[in-house]
């Protein structure tokens, strides 16, 4: 946990600057962070990175000036150096033609109920072990992958609209496992996410491959360019979902013409009725934050219910110029994907719907036309044909192409179960996301529009 | 911590460390990474940001296994030391194929990139001015919004390592983009934009932003060519050529060969995450990759691009070599190790060196295989016009919108901003929309017309994500035009 002399200088820096009537905001983030990769069955990079971040934002009227910096904040005069680096910004600035938002924190809060001391210490030892049994239990003849990251993150965020701050500490781990076979090239993988110690087993991983294994002993297959029922696996939908909340949800994409739910206005029914989606930060399969990084307090914020269009979520400059009450959405979003009553057992529930793509991940999902709604994104791992809810065999790599409103409109079955799907990325700063998502989702009528002989 | 005393405590770091019994250990100590953010959107100034960051890396190989540790905290030099080496030591307990640092000698020396003005020395008043200047020249009567941003950087790092190299450097990058949106007559927004490019020589300061021939020259012409979006018809489904301007050519290199030929990937180390390649060891000299038409280089002796930095991230100096000869595979982008364990598979010489590729993003990042500048060499098939004039079905193509890859980058999907019709060696009209898809190898192997010198400019790339943890890397593409034939274009119905 942070030394107390951070915060400490914070809110002297904070109520000095105050005085002189500055408006500002201090965030302050604190990552320790481990990652572990695996590739070729050996670790290729066993990494720790312990740093800490202060960003202050400043507003001088209409104008508006940041400074971020990463580095030793204990030093003598720094956190008053970022301070002063961002109202001398902000006094030069080009002025806004609408009035910024001042970031006021809502409720003063102290958050740990997602961390475990065990997960920010954790024993680098306990991944190699892990990872060693999951090649002892299926077979060492294959080729592991796969990389396992754990860590804390801190935020303390305190400005001088008020004397409230608002302070979270919090552990993830995002974990991930790649069986590659060394001739045929097909691929299956694992994906495991937690905040505590004991969310992530060799065990669910060797189930999971154990029960793949066989169906890919089969010839691979060449699926042609057409519609196709597809079954979405739990991280692919995740995947997907990201997308669609981004690019249809975004106020300043619904606003500016810019999304393709731009047409569209609260009430409307866009989706299946099926869907429904929202913001909900006590959900435990997400990463539950109490505050966003402005300092607005979280709740449960409903997008989109039974198919019909809710809520959109605004960022403090798109409120700011749109004249809208901005969101409590800056950071990490958790979004819940209601599941439905479909069984469990994904190959169960596709047992009388004849041809059925199996994609559990999608590879590299872009967004071809956003006005649209249009994405693309190839199946990766374990990916297989179904018929009539056995496994013909593994396809190769293979294309969809096609919009958001068509895929979740014609949604056939959704799992009743829900699952944690970890969507977080770890470039810049430590920011842990995962959504909660039915298992699996049924789609009817899925456009395919390529593939490849990937196993070769 | 006083310079001095930070040097002696790196030095005598290493020292510890190799002398427990580590293979090779290296330091990289960032005084300054520093980048402004400047974005004005509809003329509001929405992102004025300054960043610096400051920090020590240290990479220990030990027993064939790879620990790296960071701190941003200036008393943790022995600390970060430390828990490198702790973190050597738990990876060095599963190692099949056991990583090597083949002995190199004592690398000594520095590197600064060629700038006239340093961008962040550059008053905050007379960037904004510029920007408002463009800003102005952006508007217009059917002109919805207007994006312009720029990101400049700054870095000044030391790097030394346990064969006794000191390498200084202090790199430059300035990137910046403009673009123009409005509704097209079926309410859908479109887009036109141009980032800066750089000629590949000269100085890559503050006075290359300001150059209008490399970027801000062009506000009337994406203006125009989003009027004429605005009324275009939606391309249509069909395989036809399909002519690259170097604001696309610069994706499809980056996607589809730059990333291919990482040998961290060929050999299979970004399987968990980037993917694989197609590529195989075997492939090198044997796999035709292209047609005779496609020639290309790694760094290129480019002067002013990010893809140039004088030495990589493990004290390589950056190398000049084809990786494409008329059309055959001939090397890959490698680091020191990664060449160690091919050659210790193939249990023969494959590569002879590094390709000085191995690069990080921060201090806190480990370094990985990435490209420098991946560049098409210039062709002798004539301008854009004489090209054109040669194509009887076609279109020419501009600036990404989306790119998606297969997993091995065996396959891709690109959306772009604007296509113009050419029929009978002619442009017709511009069509709105347009996607091209196509299988890499087959895709190279219908390049059938590569533009001159007058062509070919460098593309700068600010973000090309790779590796885990996850970075962000500064890249420089030197592409000329590029004609394609039988591309499967627009989307099926």
């Amino acid at each position: 946990m942070l030394d107390q002399k951070i915060p400490d200088t914070i809110i002297k820096v904070r109520d000095s600057a105050a005085k002189k009537g500055v408006k500002a905001l201090f965030r302050m983030h604190r990552e320790k962070s481990h990652l572990i990769r695996i590739g070729n069955n050996s670790v290729s990079l066993n990494t720790s990175e312990d740093l800490t971040r202060l960003d202050v934002e400043v507003i001088d009227g209409r104008r508006e000036g940041s400074c971020t910096l990463l580095g030793d904040l204990e030093g003598p005069g720094i956190i008053e150096n970022a301070l002063q680096v961002a109202v001398t910004k902000a006094a030069v600035a080009t002025p806004k033609v609408y009035e910024p938002i001042e970031r006021v924190i809502e409720n003063e809060i102290e958050e740990e109920n997602q961390f475990d001391q065990a997960i920010e210490e954790l024993d680098s030892g306990l991944k190699v072990d892990t990872y060693s049994a999951i090649m002892k239990s299926v077979g060492e003849d294959y080729n592991y992958s796969g990389s396992w990251s754990s860590g804390s993150t801190e935020i303390f965020l305190s400005g001088t609209a008020n004397d409230k701050f608002a302070w979270r500490i919090g552990t993830d781990q995002q974990f991930n496992s790649v069986l590659k076979h060394p001739e045929e090239k097909w691929e299956l993988a694992d994906f495991q996410s937690g905040w505590q110690v004991g969310d992530v087993t060799a065990e669910a991983t060797v189930e999971k491959y154990l029960d793949l294994i066989e169906v890919f002993k089969k010839p691979g297959i060449r699926v042609e360019p057409g519609r196709y029922t597809v079954l979405f696996g739990a991280q692919a939908l995740a995947e997907i979902l990201q997308m669609l909340i981004w690019t249809g949800l975004h106020g300043r994409h619904h606003e500016e013409k810019i999304g393709w739910m731009s047409e569209k206005k609260a009430g409307d029914t866009i989706l299946s009725d099926k869907i429904t989606i929202i913001d909900d930060p006590a959900n435990l399969h997400t990463f539950s934050f109490g505050f966003d990084l402005n300092g607005l307090s979280r709740h449960t914020f409903p997008f989109i219910e039974e198919g019909v269009l809710k809520n959109l979520f605004y960022d403090l400059d798109t409120a700011g110029k749109y004249g809208k009450k901005p969101t409590p959405h800056s950071g990490s979003l958790s979004a819940v994907m209601r599941a439905g009553e479909g069984l469990t057992n994904p190959f169960e529930a596709a047992r009388n719907m004849g041809r059925v793509l199996y994609i559990p991940a999608l590879h590299y999902i872009n967004i071809p036309n956003m006005s649209k709604g249009l994405f693309t994104g190839s199946s990766r791992f374990s990916a297989i044909l179904l018929e009539d809810g056995e496994a013909a065999g593994p396809i190769f790599s293979t294309r969809i192409t096609d919009t958001f409103q068509n895929v979740f409109s014609n949604v056939e079955i959704l799992s009743r179960a829900n699952l944690s799907a970890n969507v977080s990325n770890t470039y810049g700063r430590r920011m842990p996301e995962a959504f909660a998502v039915p298992s699996y989702m049924i789609s009817n009528e899925v456009k395919i529009t390529d593939s490849a002989e990937s196993f070769q | 911590m006083k310079k001095e005393r930070l040097i002696k405590e790196i030095n005598s770091g290493i020292e510890r460390i190799m002398a427990e019994g580590a293979d090779f250990c290296d330091a990289r100590y960032y005084t300054e990474d520093s980048s402004e953010t400047l974005t004005l959107y509809d003329g509001n100034l929405e992102s004025n940001e300054t960043t610096f960051e400051s920090g020590l890396g240290v990479r220990v190989l030990y027993k064939g296994a790879w620990g790296f540790a960071a701190s941003s905290r200036e008393v943790a030099p022995a600390v970060t030391f430390k828990n490198a080496f702790s973190n050597a030591k738990t990876a060095s307990r599963l190692v099949t194929v056991p990583l090597k640092m083949d002995l190199n000698p004592p690398v000594r020396g520095k590197y600064f990139s060629p700038v006239v003005e340093d961008p962040l020395n550059i008053p905050l008043e007379a960037k904004l001015a510029f920007l408002e200047d463009l800003d102005k020249k952006l508007q217009g009567t059917h002109i919805e919004h207007r994006i312009i941003e720029i990101n400049l950087q700054r870095m000044h790092n030391f790097y030394w390592n346990s064969e006794g190299s000191f390498i200084e450097r202090k790199l430059i990058n300035c990137f910046a983009g403009s673009t123009v949106m409005a509704l097209d007559s079926d309410g859908k927004m479109q887009m036109r934009s141009k980032v800066l490019h750089t000629p590949g020589h000269g100085t890559r300061g503050w006075e290359m932003v300001t150059k209008p021939e490399l970027w801000s020259g062009r506000a009337e012409g994406i203006k125009e060519e989003l009027a004429r979006l605005l009324e275009a018809p939606e391309l249509d489904f069909g395989k036809r050529s399909v002519i690259l301007l170097p604001g696309q050519g610069m994706l499809q290199v980056h996607e589809t060969i730059g990333h291919p030929l990482e040998l961290d990937r060929i050999l299979g180390y970004e399987l968990s995450y980037a993917g694989g390649s197609f590529v195989r060891l075997e492939s090198i000299g044997q796999l035709r990759y292209g047609s005779e038409k496609l020639n290309v280089s790694a760094y290129g002796s480019i002067a002013n691009s990010p893809g140039s930095f004088g030495f990589d991230d493990e004290g390589t100096p950056e190398r000049d070599y084809l990786l494409i000869d008329k059309g055959i595979l001939v090397n890959c982008l490698t680091s020191r190790a990664m060449i160690s364990e091919v050659n210790q598979v193939a249990g023969r010489q494959v590569f002879d060196q590094s390709g000085g590729a191995s690069r990080s993003t921060a201090f806190y990042r480990a370094p990985i295989d990435r490209m420098t500048n991946v560049s098409i060499l210039p062709g002798n098939d004539g301008n854009l016009d004489r090209i054109i004039s040669a194509t009887e079905d076609g279109l020419v193509l501009d600036n990404p919108k989306s790119w998606s890859i297969g997993s091995n980058r065996e396959h891709f999907h690109f959306s772009c901003e604007i296509a113009w019709e050419v029929k009978d060696g002619r442009i017709t009209r511009v069509l709105k929309n347009p996607t091209y898809q196509g299988h890499t190898l087959e895709f190279y192997a219908n390049l059938n017309a590569v533009g001159d010198s007058s062509t070919w400019v460098v593309e700068q790339v600010p973000n090309c994500g790779k590796g885990e943890p996850n970075q962000l890397m500064e890249i420089g593409h030197g592409v000329p035009v590029l004609r394609f034939e039988n591309v499967i274009t627009g989307e099926r119905v």
